[in-house]
């Protein structure tokens, strides 16, 4: 083994300027996302870095002394040896050659003081970039619990940088962070650091700090055994998986129903209100029917996809997800992927446009592609208000599994069956063809499991939510009047026309011979349309449309398509909307992400017709 | 050489270490991206490397190395060399 020849001094400590970034780096599952919310607080935006697509999170602290910083979340890295897009973006940042953001004046290095000598490793690493660097042990609660101890002033003293150990969890121990962010620490004299390009030398310098620091690790976790004994038995590992997908598919039903209907009788009342309020006129059909109902009948679903993120997020912050991709990992290496695709493909059941950008994590350039070409065939959250829509009007609720599994419940889960099946295939025969390559190894961590934070998952959900809501707000509001214009015109006698005879029907029943051999009519044909720009308009577009064919006897959208749709024609809806990639979004974020339009066209092409040709299958089988 | 008994001398690597077993990385067979890659993930030459159990439904092994568990392949695991007589690894710590 090569030893320590160079070596670099960590760089004097100097107070971050007002208003300047503080970057918060560290391995990943060491709870930055914990600690930067314990720090910033509601204070925080999730942005794009410009031009590149990896989420960064920016929050801005007031400080005691009056001044202004701003935190900036990077994204894991375990080394400065970066292999995927994140771990490179995170590395430019930190090494000050960054094309969007400018060197951070301050970083704070996060720690897991539960694993304190790997971690320490890569305290010379992180110094050498020569920016002024808090380091953070964190989980000191855990540590001490398990009767762990670490002297974090001996420790400073052999890094040469200040240390703090906090409980990002607990909230304890940030007063040393909130100092060093004033500029009011003190850094310990300079030491001789080991190289930076030589990991076994400088993973032996970390046992000797950890030793100079009386550390004592703790005692192992015998939660960590006995859960790992539960999740990855041979047989009992794999029921689970398939259990605790049921139950989080069967409690997106069975949970958010009552909330939706509280919602549903909100937004009902409030229109009361506003129809009390206004004087007939045009004006008011288009706050009513238009902006009210359309957007409304969108905001509906917003308790279904909170519970679906909910979980996701329980799964992940929990350390379960991890195991899950590795059981995961046998099924994808068979369609040509590996575990590691597992994970954007997960969160693609939430939502196709994060999903491609966690893409970026997955090394392989080919396997990158592969994932992100399948994950909008995944059953993402925006189909769950079509879905749930149909299904409620369709299929009607009967126990399967006594009361664990209802026809409902069965029919979503098939239909989440169906995406992932496809989604397979298609990777399987992308793989085999154009994005053939060679194996990399596959190396999966498997963090601590931790209880989910309450706090964190709620920054979780309230971030899905304002997505959400500005989504309803711009993409779904637009569509929705826009439509509602179509509807409403021409005027004749100072009278709406019958929805057939204005020019949103009129378009309707010119595409109809199209949508017509999957059974639909041309109201359905209109809503084909306006979801193109995001697949949940269409139930505000429905809304509309049947909405202002008031027909007092069947007030509710459900009975309106019951009386319009066959039991075949709502499969073949059903199934367009699993296949077709109806999301200007995801055509976006695939356009930027493969840096070109080639492949979100053939995607797109590739979705359609197979959406057509399936709902076609699927009408002639029901109908 | 005919390897007939484990007795041999022969090279051992991590893909034979039962789960429960403990051993010491001695050397990694790979290219250096993901050489370096293994090392920061924890498996360094003279680290102390314990087989936890097999990943159900795969080719997959949990190896706890370093204080963390990492899932690899055995095609992997094939690939880096280990040392399983005690008292080989130096003074590094088990991990937890």
């Amino acid at each position: 083994m090569p030893a320590a020849t160079e070596a670099v001094t960590a760089s004097p400590q100097t107070r971050p300027a007002i208003g300047r970034a503080v970057a918060i780096c560290g391995p990943p599952n060491v709870g930055k996302s914990t600690f930067f919310n314990r720090l910033t607080g509601l204070n925080q935006k999730v942005a794009n870095y410009p031009g590149i697509t990896v989420e960064k999170r920016v929050g801005r602290i007031d400080l005691a002394n009056g001044e202004e910083v701003d935190l900036v979340d990077l994204p894991g890295i375990v080394g400065v040896h970066p292999r995927s897009e994140d771990e490179r973006i995170a590395m430019e940042v930190l090494r000050g050659s960054s094309s969007t953001m400018p060197q951070p004046e301050a970083a704070i290095l996060l720690l897991d003081s539960t694993n304190l000598q790997a971690q320490l490793r890569m305290v010379p690493e992180i110094l050498g970039f020569g920016v002024p660097t808090l380091v953070v042990l964190n989980m000191s609660d855990d540590l001490s619990a398990r009767g762990g101890s670490v002297d974090a002033e001996a420790v400073a003293k052999q890094i040469g940088a200040p240390v703090a150990a906090v409980s990002a969890r607990l909230g304890t121990g940030f007063g040393k962070v909130l100092e060093f962010l004033e500029g009011t620490v003190l850094p310990p004299p300079p030491v001789e650091l080991p190289v930076l390009n030589n990991i076994p030398a400088g993973r032996r310098w970390a046992d000797g700090v950890a030793r100079e620091a009386s550390y004592h690790p703790p005692e192992p976790s015998v939660w960590r055994r006995r859960l790992d004994k539960a999740f990855l038995h041979p047989i009992g590992g794999p029921l689970i998986f398939v259990a605790v997908v049921v139950a989080v598919f069967q409690s997106i039903f069975t949970l958010a129903v009552p909330i939706m209907d509280a919602v549903d009788a909100f937004i009902g009342l409030t229109a009361g209100w506003i129809g009390a309020l206004l004087p007939d006129s045009m004006l008011k059909g288009l706050l009513l029917d238009g902006v009210w109902g359309g957007v409304g009948s969108v905001v509906i679903f917003l308790p279904q996809i909170l519970i679906l993120f909910l979980f996701i997020g329980i799964l992940e912050d929990s350390g379960y997800l991890a195991r899950a991709a590795a059981i995961a990992d046998r099924s994808m290496r068979a369609v040509g992927l590996e575990g590691r695709s597992f994970i954007p493909l997960l969160s693609s059941y939430a939502c196709a446009v994060p999903a491609i950008m966690a893409a970026r994590t997955v090394e392989n350039q080919r396997d990158r592609l592969a994932t992100l070409f399948i994950a909008p065939l995944t059953t993402c959250s925006a189909r769950l208000p079509v879905y749930a829509l149909l299904i409620a009007a369709f299929i009607p609720e009967q126990p399967l599994l006594g009361p664990f599994l209802g026809t409902r419940a069965a029919v979503l889960l098939g239909l989440y069956a169906l995406g992932f099946v496809v989604a397979c295939a298609t990777a399987w025969v992308l793989k085999s063809t154009v994005l053939k390559s060679k194996p990399m190894p596959f190396m999966l961590q498997l963090p601590a499991y931790r209880w989910p934070s309450i706090r964190s998952l709620s920054y979780r959900l309230l971030d899905r939510s304002k997505i959400f809501l500005r989504r309803a707000g711009t993409v779904i509001l637009v569509t929705t009047i826009v439509l509602w214009f179509l509807a409403s015109v021409p005027y004749t006698n100072g009278e709406p026309p019958a929805i057939g005879d204005s020019l949103a029907g009129i378009i309707g029943k010119t595409i109809e011979p199209l949508v017509e051999p999957l059974g639909l009519n041309w109201k359905v044909g209109i809503g084909l349309i306006t979801s193109m720009a995001a697949r949940e308009v269409i139930v505000g577009t429905l809304g509309t449309i049947y909405g202002m064919e008031a027909d007092e006897d069947s007030p509710a959208l459900q009975d309106a398509l019951r009386s319009d749709l066959t039991f075949g024609s709502a499969i073949a809806l059903l199934v367009y909307f699993a296949f077709a990639m109806q999301c200007m979004s995801t055509v976006a974020i695939v356009r930027r992400e493969t840096g070109g339009w080639k492949w979100p066209i053939a995607q797109f092409a590739y979705m359609l017709a197979l959406a057509y040709g399936a709902g076609f299958a699927a009408y002639r089988l029901f109908g | 050489m005919p390897d007939t008994q484990p007795t041999t001398p022969a090279k051992q690597f991590l893909a034979d270490l039962n789960p429960g077993a403990t051993a010491v990385v001695l050397d990694l067979d790979f290219s250096e991206a993901d050489s370096v890659r293994l090392m920061e993930l924890g498996f360094i030459p003279g680290i102390s490397v314990s087989c936890q159990r097999s990943v159900p439904m795969g080719d997959l092994a949990v190896y706890q190395v370093d204080g963390t568990q990492i899932a690899i392949r055995k095609e992997t695991a094939s690939r880096i060399e280990i040392q399983t007589e005690l008292g080989g690894g130096g003074d590094h710590a088990s991990g937890n």
